[in-house]
C-alpha cells in the first residue's frame, strides 16, 4: 500500500529484464541503484514496512527497497566496479551496485525479503548469505544448493528472516578469485522492536584485503597471505571516514572479516563489550570487558559502548603492519647503518636519493617522495600535533560534545582542555645508573647448545 | 742526317712530373676522404707537414683529424709514397730513347781513302721504345694506385683506431662509475653486517661482485690503454705527441643511415685494387704485343634486382636492391707466335680480376649489411634500450620513495644501466666500425686489421639478482 513511496524516487523497470522464476513473474524487477562515490552516506531511514534504527555504513551505503506485497525486494547488481582506496589510488575491483563493498541490506526481524541477483560479471557467481538460517536451497553455493549465476543472467533469493543480528553476503563461486577482488556486503537485521537492543549510532564495516602492487590497480588474485593493503569498507587510512559519535551517545560498532588473517580491534578511550557475533547476540551475563577484541576470519562481531569520554580515540587492528599501506617486504632494515656519508655516491646515479631507515622510518610519515602512479604512501596522515604515520586498517572515533542526532559530520580535531595534553619536561634529566646487584652480564646461565651433527671433522 | 731526324721525331722524353706522381693518390684521397696527402721529399715539406700535424694534435681529436694527422704523419704511407717516386724514376728511364752511338770509319786503299761517319742507333731498342715508355708508365700508373691504396689503408686504419680507442675509454669510464655502485653496495652490506642486519653470506656476496667488478675495470683500463696505442701506432705519433687528447665519447648515431643504394656497382667503379688489377691487364696486353681483340668475356652479370618485402605480422618492410654490372675483359687471339705461356700469363690476370670484382661485390653487400645492421643495433639502444633503462630507473626511484624497495635494489638497478649504456657503447663503436669498412669496401684500403667483431664486454651486474 505504501509501495510506491519505497522506489526511493524510481519507478522504472530494468530495461529488457530476463523472464524471472513463476513465482515472481507477475512482478517488475526493482531498479538496481547504484552509486559510484566512496563518501558515507546518511542512514537509511525506513519509509516502509517495520521501523528500525538504521546503521551507518562506514565510506558506504545502504541499499533502497521497495515493497511487493509483504515482500521486501531487492536488486543486487555483481559488476567490475572502480573503488577509491584513498585519495589518489583506484583499485579495479569486482562488487555490487557501483561499489565494493556492495551496499548495506537493512533487514527487520520477520522481513520476508526477495533478492533479485543480476550477474554482470564475466563469469558466473552466486550470493551466500552468510549467517542466516535458510532454506538450503537459498543459500548460494553454487553447484551445491543452486546453478550458478551465468554471467547476464538474472537469479532470485527468496527467505525469511528469522532473528535480528549481524550478517554478511558473498560469493560462494570462484570464491577465492571473487572475494580476492572486493566482491563482498554486509547486512544487518533489525530487531522487530526498535526499542529492542536499541543504541544511538550504529557503525558497521567489513575487513578486507589486497594484493595491489605500487603502480598497478588490479589486485593479485592468487595471493594468499602476502596483502599489502588492509582494508575497512575497502579504504584505507587516510581514506577511512572517522566514527563520529555525540558525547554521551550508546554506541554501536559491527566488524565482519573477509580477510584471511583475523584482526585484533582496538578502541582507545571507552571500554567496550562485546554483544553480538554472527551466532546471534551475546547475553548480558556472558559479556566482558574488552579494549581489544579479535575477529576471526570469517566471524563477525558487534561491539557497544557509551561514548562518554570526549577526544579523538584511535581505533584500529593491532597487527601493526595492518595499520600501513603498501609496503615493501622484502627492504633490509637500515636501522644502525649511517649511510648519509654514501649519498653522494647514489646521487651520482638516481639524483633524488635520500637515504632513509637509518634512525627508523618514522621520517616516511611526514617525507612526500614522489611515488609510482595510484599509489598511496606506507605511512600517511596528518593530525594537529604531526604526521600520524599510520595506513592502512586505523580510524579515529570523535566523541564531541552538543552533536546534533544524526550529525556524522566530521568535527575537526579535538580541542584539548588546557593541561591535559602530554608535555614536554623541561627539566635536568640525570643519567640512568645501573640498580646494583643485578649482574651487567649474566653469563652463569646454566644452559648449555649442542649443535646437531658430528662433534668433529676429525672423524671423517 | 735523316737518322738524327729521325731521332728527333721520336716521342718527347718523358720527364718527372711535378708533384711526382702524387696526383692520383691525392685526388682519391680529396675526393673520397676529404682529406690532404703529402708526399714528404724535403725539409720544407716536412716543416709544413709537422706544423699541420701540430695544429691537429693541439684540439681534441676527432675521427676526421685523426685520419688527417695519421696522412701526415705515418711513415709507413711515406714509404709507400716512396715506392711511387721509384716507380717515377723507372719510368722516365724507360722512356728515354737508346744513346745513339756515332761511328767513323776511315779505308784505306792504294788509291784513295774513304772516311764514313755514321749515326747509329740501336734499332730494336729504338723500334721497341713507345711500347717500353708505355708499360713502364703503365707501371707507373700501378704505383700511383697503390699509394692511394696504401692511403686508403691508412686512413681506415686510423678512423677505425681512432673509434676503437674513444670506446674502449668511455667503456672504462663506465665501469668506473659501476664500481663505484658497488663500492657503495659492499660498504653498506659490511654496515649492516655490523649493524646487525645482515649476515656473512649475503655481505660476501656483495663484497665478491664488488670486487669482481674491480678486477672487470682494471681490465677494461688495460683495454683502454692497449686501444690508444694502437691509435699511437695508427697515427705514427711519438713523444710529446703522445699527450693528445680524445674526446669523452664517440660521436652519436646519424639520424638516419646514409642510404647506399648502389654500393655493389660503386665498389666495381670505385675500387682502386679494381682499378690495379685492370691496369696490370692492359700492361699485360701490351708486353705480349696482343692487339687483336676477338671476343669479349664479360665476367660479371647481373640483372638490376628491386624487392621489397613485407613482414605480415610486425608490417616491417625491408628493401634490397641489386645491379645490373658488366667488367668487360677482351680476350685476345694468341697467335701460333705466341707462345703458351703468354696466353696463360693473359688468362690468369683476367681470372684474378674476375675473381676481385666478384669479391669486391660480395665485400660490398656484406660490409653494407653489417653496416645496416650494426646501425639498427645502435639505434635500438640509443632509442629503446637507454630510454626503457633510464624508466626503469625512474620508476625504481618512485618504489624507493614509496618504500618498495631499498637502496640495494637502486644500486642493481645502477649497474645494470651502467652495463646497457656500456653495450650501447659497444653497439656504436661497431656502428662506426662498420662504416669505416663500408667506405674501404667501397673505395678500397680495407687493410688486415678490419675486423670489427666486438669482444663483447663482460659486464658485472647483469645477472645479480636485486640484493636482498
Amino acid at each position: 500500500m505504501i509501495t510506491r513511496r519505497n522506489l526511493i524516487g524510481t519507478s522504472a523497470v530494468l530495461a529488457g529484464a530476463a523472464a524471472i522464476s513463476g513465482r515472481v513473474q507477475a512482478a517488475s524487477i526493482p531498479e538496481a541503484v547504484t552509486t559510484t562515490s566512496p563518501a558515507m552516506q546518511p542512514p537509511l531511514a525506513p519509509t516502509s514496512g517495520p521501523a528500525y534504527q538504521p546503521v551507518v555504513t562506514l565510506n558506504g551505503w545502504s541499499l533502497p527497497w521497495r515493497m511487493n506485497g509483504e515482500w521486501k525486494e531487492f536488486h543486487l547488481v555483481a559488476e567490475p566496479v572502480e573503488r577509491e582506496l584513498a585519495p589518489g589510488m583506484t583499485a579495479r575491483l569486482w562488487g555490487y551496485n557501483g561499489q565494493s563493498p556492495g551496499p548495506t541490506l537493512e533487514f527487520v526481524e520477520g522481513d520476508k525479503v526477495r533478492i533479485f541477483v543480476t550477474n554482470k560479471l564475466p563469469e558466473h557467481t552466486t550470493v551466500h548469505w552468510h549467517g542466516f538460517v535458510l532454506p538450503n536451497g537459498m543459500d548460494g553455493v553454487g553447484g551445491l544448493t543452486q546453478p550458478h549465476i551465468k554471467p547476464g543472467k538474472t537469479f532470485v533469493y527468496e527467505f525469511a528472516v528469522r532473528r535480528s543480528g549481524t550478517f554478511m553476503y558473498h560469493p560462494h563461486a570462484d570464491e577465492m578469485v571473487q572475494m580476492a577482488m572486493g566482491m563482498m556486503g554486509f547486512i544487518v537485521v533489525h530487531p522487530r522492536d526498535p526499542q529492542e537492543r536499541r543504541v544511538d549510532r550504529d557503525f558497521v564495516f567489513l575487513l578486507s584485503s589486497f594484493d595491489i602492487d605500487p603502480g598497478t590497480s588490479l589486485p593479485k588474485v592468487m595471493t594468499m597471505t602476502d596483502f599489502n593493503l588492509w582494508t575497512w569498507n575497502t579504504r584505507v587510512f587516510p581514506g577511512i571516514d572517522s566514527l563520529v559519535v555525540r558525547k554521551g551517545d550508546r554506541v554501536r560498532i559491527r566488524v565482519g572479516n573477509l580477510t584471511m588473517t583475523n584482526h585484533p580491534i582496538h578502541l582507545h578511550g571507552p571500554h567496550f563489550e562485546v554483544t553480538g557475533t554472527d551466532g546471534g547476540w551475546v547475553r548480558e551475563s556472558a559479556r566482558w570487558p574488552e579494549v581489544t577484541t579479535d575477529i576471526p576470519v570469517g566471524g563477525m562481531r558487534a561491539i557497544e559502548f557509551v561514548a562518554d569520554e570526549p577526544g579523538d580515540w584511535a581505533i584500529h587492528c593491532h597487527k601493526s603492519h595492518h595499520t600501513m599501506n603498501a609496503m615493501g617486504h622484502d627492504v633490509k632494515t637500515f636501522i644502525g647503518t649511517p649511510q648519509k656519508d654514501l649519498t653522494a655516491a647514489v646521487r651520482k646515479m638516481f639524483p633524488d636519493y635520500m637515504p632513509m631507515g637509518t634512525e627508523g622510518m618514522a621520517e616516511m610519515g611526514s617525507m612526500e617522495m614522489p611515488m609510482p602512479d595510484n599509489t598511496l604512501p606506507m605511512m600517511t596522515g596528518f593530525g594537529q600535533f604531526g604526521p600520524l604515520e599510520m595506513g592502512g586498517m586505523f580510524s579515529v572515533v570523535k566523541v564531541r560534545e552538543g552533536l546534533a542526532r544524526d550529525d556524522y559530520n566530521d568535527p575537526g580535531p579535538y580541542k584539548h582542555p588546557p593541561g591535559t595534553v602530554a608535555y614536554e619536561f623541561k627539566g635536568a634529566v640525570p643519567d640512568a645508573t645501573r640498580r646494583s646487584g643485578v649482574p651487567a652480564n649474566p653469563s652463569n646461565v646454566e644452559l648449555s647448545v649442542v649443535k646437531p651433527g658430528p662433534k668433529s671433522h676429525s672423524n671423517h | 742526317m735523316l737518322s738524327l731526324s729521325v731521332l728527333l721525331l721520336l716521342p718527347a722524353c718523358a720527364s718527372f712530373s711535378p708533384d711526382g706522381g702524387m696526383s692520383v693518390t691525392a685526388d682519391i684521397a680529396a675526393r673520397h676522404l676529404r682529406k690532404d696527402v703529402v708526399a714528404i721529399r724535403n725539409d720544407e715539406e716536412a716543416e709544413a707537414a709537422r706544423a699541420k700535424v701540430d695544429d691537429l694534435l693541439k684540439r681534441t681529436l676527432n675521427a676526421d683529424t685523426a685520419v688527417q694527422i695519421a696522412l701526415f704523419n705515418n711513415r709507413g704511407l711515406q714509404a709507400a709514397y716512396n715506392e711511387l717516386g721509384i716507380a717515377e724514376a723507372q719510368r722516365v728511364q724507360q722512356s728515354l730513347p737508346p744513346n745513339p752511338s756515332i761511328s767513323i770509319s776511315r779505308l784505306t786503299g792504294a788509291a784513295e781513302i774513304e772516311i764514313e761517319r755514321k749515326i747509329a742507333a740501336n734499332i730494336l731498342a729504338l723500334l721497341t721504345l713507345p711500347a717500353r715508355a708505355e708499360i713502364a708508365t703503365e707501371r707507373f700508373h700501378r704505383a700511383q694506385l697503390a699509394a692511394a691504396l696504401e692511403t686508403l689503408r691508412v686512413a681506415s686504419d686510423a678512423r677505425k683506431a681512432f673509434y676503437r680507442a674513444v670506446a674502449a675509454r668511455q667503456a672504462a669510464s663506465l665501469l668506473e662509475q659501476s664500481s663505484a655502485a658497488s663500492s657503495t653496495t659492499a660498504e653498506l652490506a659490511r654496515r649492516m653486517t655490523a649493524s646487525g642486519a645482515m649476515n656473512k653470506l649475503d655481505q660476501s656476496r656483495q663484497q665478491l661482485l664488488h670486487t669482481e667488478l674491480t678486477t672487470e675495470l682494471a681490465r677494461a683500463r688495460q683495454r683502454a690503454t692497449s686501444e690508444r696505442e694502437r691509435l699511437v701506432r695508427a697515427l705514427g705519433v711519438s713523444g710529446k705527441d703522445l699527450a693528445f687528447k680524445l674526446p669523452a665519447r664517440l660521436p652519436s648515431l646519424p639520424n638516419r643511415p646514409p642510404s647506399i643504394k648502389t654500393v655493389e656497382d660503386e665498389a666495381l667503379k670505385g675500387r682502386v685494387d679494381l682499378k690495379i688489377a685492370r691496369s696490370e691487364l692492359d700492361s699485360l696486353a701490351k708486353s705480349y704485343g696482343l692487339t687483336k681483340a676477338t671476343r669479349f668475356i664479360n665476367v660479371l652479370e647481373g640483372d638490376f634486382i628491386d624487392k621489397r618485402k613485407e613482414e605480415r605480422t610486425t608490417g616491417e618492410h625491408s628493401h634490397d636492391s641489386g645491379f645490373e654490372l658488366t667488367l668487360q675483359v677482351p680476350l685476345f687471339d694468341f697467335g701460333e707466335a705466341r707462345a703458351r705461356e703468354a696466353e696463360q700469363t693473359y688468362m690468369q690476370a683476367v681470372n684474378r680480376l674476375a675473381q676481385k670484382a666478384v669479391n669486391a661485390r660480395s665485400e660490398a653487400r656484406e660490409a653494407y649489411r653489417n653496416y645496416r645492421t650494426s646501425y639498427d643495433v645502435a639505434a635500438r639502444y640509443q632509442r629503446d634500450v637507454l630510454p626503457l633503462r633510464n624508466t626503469i630507473s625512474e620508476e625504481l626511484m618512485l618504489r624507493y620513495g614509496a618504500m618498495q624497495i631499498d637502496v640495494f635494489a637502486l644500486l642493481t638497478e645502477a649497474r645494470q644501466r651502467i652495463a646497457a649504456n656500456a653495450n650501447a657503447i659497444e653497439a656504436l663503436r661497431d656502428f662506426w666500425l662498420a662504416s669505416a669498412d663500408l667506405q674501404a669496401a667501397v673505395i678500397g684500403g680495407a687493410g688486415a686489421s678490419s675486423d670489427s667483431s666486438s669482444n663483447t664486454t663482460a659486464m658485472a651486474g647483469t645477472s645479480e639478482p636485486a640484493g636482498h
